[in-house]
């Protein structure tokens, strides 16, 4: 075996460790690309019994968007095993409790809950906000694309670009300008 | 004999209704009783003990920043409800993909409080009227105007209360639906 094909069994073989922004992206469309990563859906060598799943770094995961209203109207069901023992948990309030429970939820779900699942899993890590442990941090060698893009607050434009921005709408002659 | 009578009734009515419109309707009213309208701004100063108010014709600050379809080639408009009569309003004709993201664009449409101008401001067909008020209130909402807001208004969007806190996106195909689907309605039979 040459040095170059021993390089590339390594490389093959090795787990990549991936970086994902989830500021304003929808944690259910993300865990659907997450989960490729996780499981390693996205390598030719891929087979279910064949363990090359990677790792996946999610960061800023407080900073996650809902569709609309699914703040107030997504509910996590939770019991206890006690007759009574049923809860509900808005999505809104599950974040305010744990800011990583909604991703990790969403990525658990898109899974197949097969015995691989707990430990595909255990690949995963999420931080609220954008401070990961240097030892983590160290590891990683790739980012994820991320599926929406970061909207831009009108107050964070320069103001001059505003005004430089071309105009649609015109005032009609008779406006008062305020 | 019946219908010479109807006939007349009805020519009787609509020569009134004429009459009545060029006395009342002011936007149709071809005489003036005052100079031309033009954009104003509204100036107060004092002149010794007197408050003088006056409204200053200006030239609109927008004119050559302005962008029309008449300017540009573009292959064919957009709009949906076309008819062949009726020309298509300004949006329509640009044919541009507004998302509720494009705040530069929203902010046009907009008061210094943040409210949606009415049409005859605006001068859009119905249409782009309700979509882009939709789509004004889903960028207030989701927090991207939030300079222009009244002064009372929580101006941070992470200083709102409860789930309005948190980041919220917006789908625009939802504009138009005559019902948004509930996400507990898909577990009922």
């Amino acid at each position: 075996m040459s040095a170059f094909k021993r390089v590339q069994q390594w490389a093959t073989f090795a787990r990549t460790w991936h970086v994902f922004d989830c500021k304003w992206q929808d944690p259910y469309d993300s865990a659907q690309v997450i989960k490729k990563y996780l499981m390693g859906l996205h390598k030719p060598i891929y087979h279910p019994t064949n363990d090359c799943g990677d790792v996946v770094v999610c960061i800023n995961s407080r900073d996650i968007a809902l569709r609309g209203d699914e703040w107030r109207k997504r509910a996590y069901f939770h019991h206890t095993g006690y007759p009574g023992g049923a809860s509900w948990t808005l999505a809104w309030e599950l974040h305010n409790k744990d800011p990583t429970m909604i991703i990790r939820k969403a990525i658990y779900r898109s899974m197949k809950g097969n015995l691989q699942r707990r430990h595909t899993m255990e690949r995963l890590f999420i931080f609220p906000g954008e401070d990961v442990p240097q030892d983590i941090m160290q590891n990683v060698t790739n980012q994820i694309r991320q599926l929406r893009l970061v909207p831009t607050r009108l107050d964070h434009i320069p103001e001059e670009e505003v005004q430089k921005y071309p105009k649609v709408m015109d005032y009609p002659q008779d406006y008062v300008l305020k | 004999m019946s219908v010479s009578k109807i006939n007349m009734a009805a020519l009787v009515r609509s020569s009134f209704g004429l009459f009545k419109n060029s006395i009342l309707n002011t936007a149709i009213r071809s005489l003036s009783t005052s100079k031309p309208l033009n954009i104003k701004e509204i100036r107060e100063h004092k002149e010794g003990t007197k408050l003088v108010v006056e409204a200053v014709s200006l030239p609109s600050p927008r004119k050559d920043l302005l962008v029309r379809a008449d300017n540009i080639d573009l292959p064919s408009s957009n709009c949906e409800h076309e008819s062949s009569v009726k020309e298509p309003c300004y949006m329509c004709a640009l044919g541009l993909d507004v998302k509720h993201t494009d705040v530069l664009i929203l902010s046009q449409f907009v008061r210094s409080d943040g409210c949606m101008l009415p049409r005859r401001i605006t001068g859009l067909c119905r249409r782009q009227q309700k979509k882009i008020g939709k789509m004004v209130s889903m960028a207030q909402k989701a927090g991207l105007m939030i300079n222009l807001t009244p002064a009372w208004c929580k101006k941070d969007p992470k200083k709102r209360k409860d789930y309005k806190k948190f980041n919220t996106y917006f789908d625009e195909k939802t504009i138009f639906w005559k019902r948004i689907p509930d996400q507990n309605d898909k577990w009922k039979r």
